[in-house]
């Protein structure tokens, strides 16, 4: 008792789990001190990455002294308690929970894209489930939607709330939520209207939250089998950073392996044409961004511009940009021009690439590997055929190229590496930090800080240090001395930049910026989902904080290793702007090519 | 939709928004105010909310689809809603339903062609001393007979621009008299007292008498009250649980009517004893009847200052809102009710921590029962050793008790704790009863063996709720009721009550249909107990008691049927 009233915030408690005493902060849940004590509890609704609900009530413990159980993830240890996190009560409480769980669950395994990735599955086994105990309900109930890059499946709904939590509180979206009460509960969109035409961006951060099967990308590896299959058609993919660094997981490999040049062997193996690295277009992309940067920046302080827009936003990741079309149209000026890498280099394939390969761009069918569901949605949008085609013809997930891996029989870690194909497969370690939250950034200011001061930027191993990590928003500054001729007007200035991911940071950003608070800034990187690409809503399911930082390393790990780590040093990149892009850097064809326009969307949806 | 009319209905809205605040705690009363003025919400104006409120539209849906008393869809001008709870049925409501029917030429949950009427089932509406009853919109019959049936739809028909919010038919039924219904000494005689009292005094009265709290669950008020004194913000709620929905619950239905005054005022003392300026009285929805008279009841206190500021000349401020519920039973939890006035969907949270602690809008709250905020100005009034002669050790002073069922006087009783079954039974001309329901559709089925037991927390405890069944019902087929009732008001939330009870209900069904094996009733009851055990709030926890003790006590009807 002496303890209870000693112990506060910050201080420690002494609890007991399974007989252990241990000592726990005040205020730990008691799922997460038998956690961090090695202690298994099972869960459902609970997600490290979401608030916490406490719905499922599987993960339910004794406590000493109480009548009732206690949902162990919604319950703060604020007294010394005594926790049992078995006996006969909580065994038949999970076992009965699980059963009625699996009663309402239609749909089976063997046709379930999420067959042995699914946790109600794992759950059924651990329990020992052999019956539906209390009856099995016929469905299906509702029918699946697939209007857009989100697939539901709501047969397959245990009604744990992830997604819901995942859009309205972990992305405040806000595009999915619960309707009806009761049993009559489900997850829709309003009034059920597809999916984009609502405020939903396409994130498929609810996919990788879904217990189950009811939520999955949509599939369109038999569109691109079909491509390959068709001898008339010159079939090529593009592979962006994130998916090296996650699709092995999908394999059974721990999360933080990059297998890109294992990934190359299959792709080919598999008989994709040509296989390009999507860093090509990510250095392209700080050449025209930076550039663009720079331009307003010298409107703003060398013409005095008033209708210039700063800070510059990037434009990289395509559910921020409808996040941003919906949410603050008036601010939309402020989002560079810029294509995403997907779009830069699905419009350089049907021109350039066609061009020198000799191929006529029809019989072209252009591949992109994402770590993304709003990449699908990105594709499509109208504006995106510059090239006088759709630019890019499918975005295919991490997931779904790990699925038409194992289809095609291949054993991916057992491939040989391969590298890129040219003319176009080279890009650089500045490309490869795209897929982590900051990477845009820090890639930029290798290239702005060398282009305007003619030195390397003063960071040790030219890792910028201050724009990494997973904090949801950080700012950095760079002091600008020593200047070259051309950029002496930025002499003594300080760069301000700021870098946010997951769209709930970015809505903050966006509040900021629109109360004249962020006027100081230069440039932000924004990202839609938590960690960047590398957390994108197409890679391997499960997805968490320690595997998402997994993945980080090993992208920055492949940075490291790269000989040219410098967009504006990639030869490929100096070439295609003496070749084709003559103009250079957001010139007229650059303009045509590889900047794009918004739309002014808003939130009414009806 | 026509622009005009689109461009119109979003002025309307956002001007609706404006009068009622622009902020979440106002969702509800603008669904409200839409639906008064359009006969439903429609997919425009939850946009228009959503807009109005800075929130999705789907939040404003998934709120809208949560309470059973707003629609989004369109239905008939006069929505009749006939009562489903166990006394009503008991009473005939179903021939009534049938009489509906009848006389519109149209099916339960349809609505005529010419737009005019839709029936349906509603739970519970407080009436079941008076069944069957209906509610037509905010106005209540009772007694409906079939022949009635008619008249109301002819007074609605005449009616053309709706029938107000009248109780038609009600009376009070009050049967005895004892300390609570006599009343206080004299109008403002606690307060007044309690205002020269210290806060900490006015709580140790409240100790002393060992007053738990009147909805059902016995909490030790003056506990309640100390921890939420005790809570260093400066930001405090009072908040008067008046969302009665426990089917054979009508008590407050008379407190609410003839004793508002003491209400009011032990809500003012509660504000004073916790430190808090804000009261809130969360009333039910089936109770608009009683809206205009309760805000008449508290503009007067405001201009007799017995509200607003310098209460009584003394440096203490306090006011109180009605808020209306929307049709949720779940929202007598006090949980789910602080959501509710939060504008969210009436889902119980997890405790700790506890709304003494982190209540309305995060600040600490107290939410009583009507009648304990009643206790509470009698105990002031008179002190603990007065409370305390009533009743028993554990369970001190006087109780309403709600009897309804085969019984040939229900209506409201005062009775001091402890009574027998069988004593109460000789009160409420219920001698012979087969069995006692006591405590609601979530409290303890007696079987007549033991209608020795004492009413109190010590034995049964309940939160007046008291239905009696004679020899005739079928026990199952109340078990049945009851369960349809919880499926029906679930939150959903948590999945041993989201599942368990339709679960159970379709148990009941097989058993009814004599399909019922003893593995599988065994398989029932460790569903009925794991829900006991595990879920989030008091309803779903409670949910199936009445199932378990009816199949404890009345295994023979239950099975080999």
């Amino acid at each position: 008792m002496a303890e209870n009233i000693t112990a506060g915030i910050g201080g420690q408690i002494s609890i007991n789990i399974d007989g252990r005493d241990l000592k726990v902060p005040f205020n730990m849940t008691i799922l997460e001190a038998a956690r961090a004590n090695g202690i298994r509890i099972p869960t459902l609704c609970y997600h490290e990455d979401l608030c916490v609900s406490g719905s499922c009530r599987l993960c339910v413990v004794e406590i000493e002294g109480q009548r009732n159980l206690q949902a162990s993830c919604a319950y703060p240890i604020t007294q010394s308690i005594k926790v049992k996190t078995t006996s006969p009560r909580v065994r038949r409480a999970r076992k009965n929970i699980i059963e009625l769980l699996l009663g309402e669950h239609f749909g089976d395994c063997y046709t379930c894209k999420r067959n042995k990735n699914c946790e109600l599955q794992s759950l059924a086994a651990e329990y020992g489930v052999t019956e539906y105990t209390f009856g099995k309900e016929e469905g299906p109930f509702f029918e699946i939607l697939g209007d857009g890059p989100v697939v539901r499946d709501m047969n397959k709904c245990v009604r744990c709330y992830r997604c819901v939590r995942t859009c309205q509180t972990l992305q405040e979206v806000s595009a999915l939520g619960k309707i009806n009460r009761g049993d009559e509960t489900y997850i829709g969109s309003f009034m059920d209207l597809p999916l984009l035409e609502g405020l939903c961006v396409a994130c498929g951060q609810c996919i990788n939250r879904c217990p189950t099967g009811a939520l999955t990308e949509h599939d369109q590896t038999d569109e691109v089998w079909a491509a390959i299959d068709d001898p008339t058609k010159h079939v090529v993919i593009q592979t962006a950073p994130a998916p090296r660094a996650g699709i092995a997981e999908a394999f059974g490999i721990p999360a933080g392996s990059a297998v890109t040049k294992k990934m190359n062997s299959a792709i080919k193996m598999m008989g994709f044409d040509k296989v390009f690295d999507t860093n090509f277009t990510a250095d392209l992309t700080i050449m025209e961004e930076g550039t663009e940067l720079l331009l307003r920046l010298k409107a703003a302080l060398v013409d005095g511009n008033k209708d210039v827009k700063l800070p510059q936003i990037t434009s990289c990741s395509p559910g921020w940009v409808k996040f941003a079309e919906q949410v603050s149209p008036k601010l939309l000026d402020h989002i560079s021009s810029c294509k995403s890498p997907q779009q830069m280099f699905g419009a350089v394939i049907k021109t350039y690439y066609a061009e020198l390969a000799g191929i006529d761009p029809k019989d072209i069918v252009s591949v992109s590997l994402m770590p993304c569901t709003a990449k699908k949605f990105e594709c499509e949008r109208p504006e995106m055929c510059d090239s006088g085609y759709q630019d890019v013809d499918y975005a295919l997930t991490s997931r779904e190229l790990a699925k038409m891996i194992k289809e095609a029989g291949i054993d991916l870690m057992a491939c040989p590496d391969s590298e890129f194909d040219d003319p176009v497969g080279l890009g650089s370690g500045a490309g490869i930090i795209f897929g982590a939250t900051g990477g845009v950034m820090e890639a930029a200011i290798r290239t702005a800080y060398e282009i305007v001061t003619g030195r390397e930027i003063p960071f040790e191993n030219l890792e910028v240090k201050p724009v990494r990590g997973m904090d949801g928003i950080r700012s950095a500054e760079l002091p600008i001395t020593g200047a070259v001729e051309a950029w002496k007007f930025l002499e003594g200035a300080t760069l301000k930049v700021m870098v946010a991911h997951g769209l709930a940071n970015a809505r903050k950003v966006l509040e900021q910026l629109a109360a004249g608070e962020l006027s100081d800034y230069h440039f932000i990187e924004i990202m839609c989902c938590p960690g960047g690409c590398l957390g994108g809503g197409g890679q391997p399911i499960p997805t968490n904080p320690a595997i998402r930082k997994a993945r980080a390393e090993a992208i920055y790990q492949e940075d490291r290793i790269m000989p040219i780590r410098k967009s504006h040093k990639n030869p490929v990149i100096d070439k295609i702007y003496k070749e084709f892009l003559t103009e250079g850097p957001c010139g007229h064809k650059s303009h045509k090519l590889l900047h794009t326009h918004y739309k002014k969307r808003g939130t009414q949806i009806v | 939709m026509p622009t005009i009319e689109r461009e119109d209905l979003r002025k309307e809205v956002l001007a609706v928004a404006k009068e009622l605040g622009s902020n979440r705690s106002s969702l509800i009363p603008l669904l409200q105010a839409v639906q008064a003025r359009y006969g439903y919400v429609s997919e425009h104006a939850m946009q228009d909310i959503a807009d109005a409120i800075g929130i999705s539209p789907v939040e404003v849906q998934s709120v809208a689809t949560f309470y059973h008393l707003i629609n989004t869809e369109p239905t008939g001008r006069f929505v009749i809603r006939v009562s489903s709870c166990t006394p009503c049925m008991m009473a005939g409501a179903e021939r009534i339903m049938h009489q509906f029917e009848n006389e519109l030429g149209i099916e339960v949950g349809e609505t005529t062609t010419d737009g005019v009427f839709t029936v349906e089932w509603t739970s519970c509406i407080g009436m079941c001393d008076q069944g069957p009853a209906v509610l037509v919109n905010d106005s209540v019959y009772t007694f409906v007979t079939p022949e009635k049936v008619y008249a109301i739809i002819t007074e609605c028909r005449k009616a053309f621009s709706g029938l107000g919010a009248k109780a038609n038919g009600l009376i009070p039924n009050k049967r005895n008299s004892g300390p609570i219904l006599e009343g206080v000494s004299a109008p403002n005689a606690a307060l007044k007292k309690a205002l020269g009292m210290k806060r900490v005094d006015v709580i140790a009265e409240l100790r002393d008498s060992n007053l738990r709290g009147r909805g059902g669950a016995g909490f030790p008020t003056s506990l309640k009250w100390q921890l939420a004194a005790a809570a260093s913000d400066p930001v405090k709620f009072v908040v008067c649980n008046a969302d009665e929905g426990e089917p054979g619950t009508f008590k407050d239905r008379l407190l609410l009517t003839e004793y508002i005054d003491t209400l009011l005022e032990g809500m003012t003392i509660g504000g004073y004893a916790i430190g808090a300026n804000t009261g809130v009285i969360y009333l039910r929805a089936e109770y608009t009847f009683m809206k205009a008279a309760i805000e008449a009841a508290i503009e007067k206190r405001h201009t007799e200052k017995l509200l607003g500021e310098k209460i009584l000349g003394k440096d203490f401020n306090f006011d109180i809102h009605l808020h209306m519920g929307a049709g949720a039973y779940v929202c007598g939890e006090e949980t789910a009710l602080i959501e509710s006035l939060e504008g969210k969907r009436g889902e119980p949270r997890n405790r700790p921590p506890f709304p003494v602690d982190t209540g309305l809008n995060g600040h600490p709250t107290i939410v009583n029962n009507v009648e304990t905020f009643i206790d509470a100005a009698l105990i002031v009034d008179r002190g603990a050793a007065w409370w305390k002669q009533y009743g028993t050790e554990k369970s001190s002073g006087t109780k309403l008790f709600s009897v309804s069922g085969d019984c040939d006087k229900p209506g409201i009783y005062e009775f001091a704790w402890g009574l027998t079954v069988n004593d109460l039974l000789k009160q409420v001309g219920g001698e012979g009863a087969k069995a006692v329901q006591i405590g609601g559709a979530s409290g303890t089925c007696v079987p007549a063996k033991d209608f020795g037991r004492k009413i109190c927390f010590e034995d049964v405890p309940t939160g007046g709720s008291i239905m009696v069944f004679d020899h005739d019902r079928d026990m199952l087929e109340i078990a049945e009721n009851f369960l349809e009732f919880f499926v029906e008001e679930s939150c959903g939330k948590c999945v041993p009550c989201r599942k368990g009870c339709p679960t159970l209900l379709r148990g009941v069904e097989e058993l009814l249909d004599g399909k019922g094996s003893v593995a599988y009733l065994n398989k029932l009851k460790s569903l009925a107990e794991t829900m006991q055990c595990s879920c989030v709030c008091g309803l779903g926890q409670s949910a199936p008691n009445a199932f378990l003790s009816i199949i404890a006590n009345f295994s023979d009807e239950v099975l080999g049927r």
